[in-house]
């Protein structure tokens, strides 16, 4: 075989193997970062990382799992990184509305408005929390995610999960109290 | 009273988590996306190869010390082209250049942006030609690592520039690849 016909058979076999978890992966690259991007430029990383892993990848069983693992190690290593340097990335913490512009709404426009009122101030409250707290929730309250798939994802403790879920979410509330869109 | 309140909102936030939204990417973006994974991940695996050949990838470190009293100078004082510092890289071996900055006073919300010439990556920030933080400098020395790669024997000059407020301060280390 030609290395040309071998390079293009690699292409092939990566997209048909990755191909089918794009959208989970891109929406746990949102959902880690926060920001459109810092999302695809994780997003971006974790496909050229998993294609010189092509070989290891095409034994797995589950390839959507690893990927998304490690995605969220890389996502991990990245803050790690920027922790070390004092640094931050002007976007960091910021999430300001980012991508909520497509937000289906009903056909109430009065309760459509309020709506994206209270989604807006979610946004702003999910920004105040800790990368740990932040990520345990969405992933669980918003994507669905089981204790046990975030266990998997992570190596954090079901425990520790449960913990920071519940502190999470009292954190949250306590702020949707506080900004008034909670009674 | 306070627990049914407590259970009204915990379901109120639950039902706004439930739709809180995310972007769709487009298939136009994947299929970008997958053939810069496939480009670059070719890349990368060749240089993996070829630093195995010459037994190490370890980063050689050195600092180059702009101890210039950044803010303790006028403000937008040009910057002495004749004294412009310069390194040698080997082309694909990261090196770890540490600029060093020195403030008077603790500093909140400054912004740095390291500006690259092409041939020139930050490592971690493939492909990008400015990258831009924002961070506080302590009082003294502050200590900022970049670990640079060269991708082509061009070379150039790397930008680092320091702005507060209306004040700021360009920093240029000339690079040539060998």
């Amino acid at each position: 075989m030609s290395s040309k016909h071998y390079k293009d058979d690699r292409k092939l076999a990566f997209e048909r193997m990755v191909r089918p978890h794009l959208d989970r992966l891109y929406r746990l690259a949102w959902r880690l970062a926060g920001r459109k991007a810092e999302a695809e430029d994780l997003f971006q990383e974790l496909l050229i990382k998993a294609y010189g892993k092509l070989d290891d990848l095409a034994r797995l069983d589950e390839p959507g799992s690893w990927l998304a693992r490690v995605m969220y190690n890389l996502f991990i290593d990245e803050r790690r990184r920027f922790a070390r340097r004092r640094l931050h990335t002007v976007e960091e913490g910021e999430m300001n509305g980012e991508g909520l512009a497509d937000m289906p709404g009903n056909e109430d426009p009065l309760r459509d408005n309020e709506r994206r009122e209270q989604i807006l101030a979610l946004d702003a409250a999910l920004s105040q929390l800790s990368d740990e707290h932040r990520v345990v929730v969405l992933l669980h309250d918003t994507e669905g995610y089981k204790l046990q798939e975030i266990h998997e994802l992570t190596g954090v403790p079901v425990g520790t999960i449960k913990s920071r879920l519940h502190r999470a979410r009292a954190r949250l509330r306590d702020i949707l109290t506080q900004s008034g869109t909670f009674p | 009273m306070q627990t049914e309140d407590t259970n009204q909102q915990e379901q109120a936030l639950q039902a706004l988590l439930e739709d809180y939204p995310v972007p769709e990417a487009t298939e136009a973006f994947y299929d970008q996306a997958l053939a810069r994974a496939t480009h670059e991940g070719a890349r990368r695996q060749r240089n993996r190869w070829v630093m195995t050949g010459f037994g190490s990838a370890v980063a050689a470190g050195i600092a180059l010390w702009f101890i210039g009293g950044f803010f303790m100078t006028t403000p937008d004082l040009p910057v002495a082209e004749p004294g412009i510092p310069g390194i040698t890289m080997t082309l694909e071996e990261p090196r770890t250049i540490n600029l060093v900055f020195a403030s008077a006073t603790a500093l909140d919300s400054a912004n740095l942006t390291v500006t690259l010439p092409d041939g020139i990556e930050l490592a971690g920030f493939p492909g990008q030609r400015e990258i831009t933080w924002q961070t506080s400098l302590n009082e003294g020395k502050n200590l900022l690592p970049l670990e640079l790669i060269a991708v082509s024997p061009v070379g150039g000059e790397v930008l680092a520039r320091l702005e507060h407020n209306d004040r700021n301060r360009t920093f240029r280390l000339r690079i040539e690849v060998t």
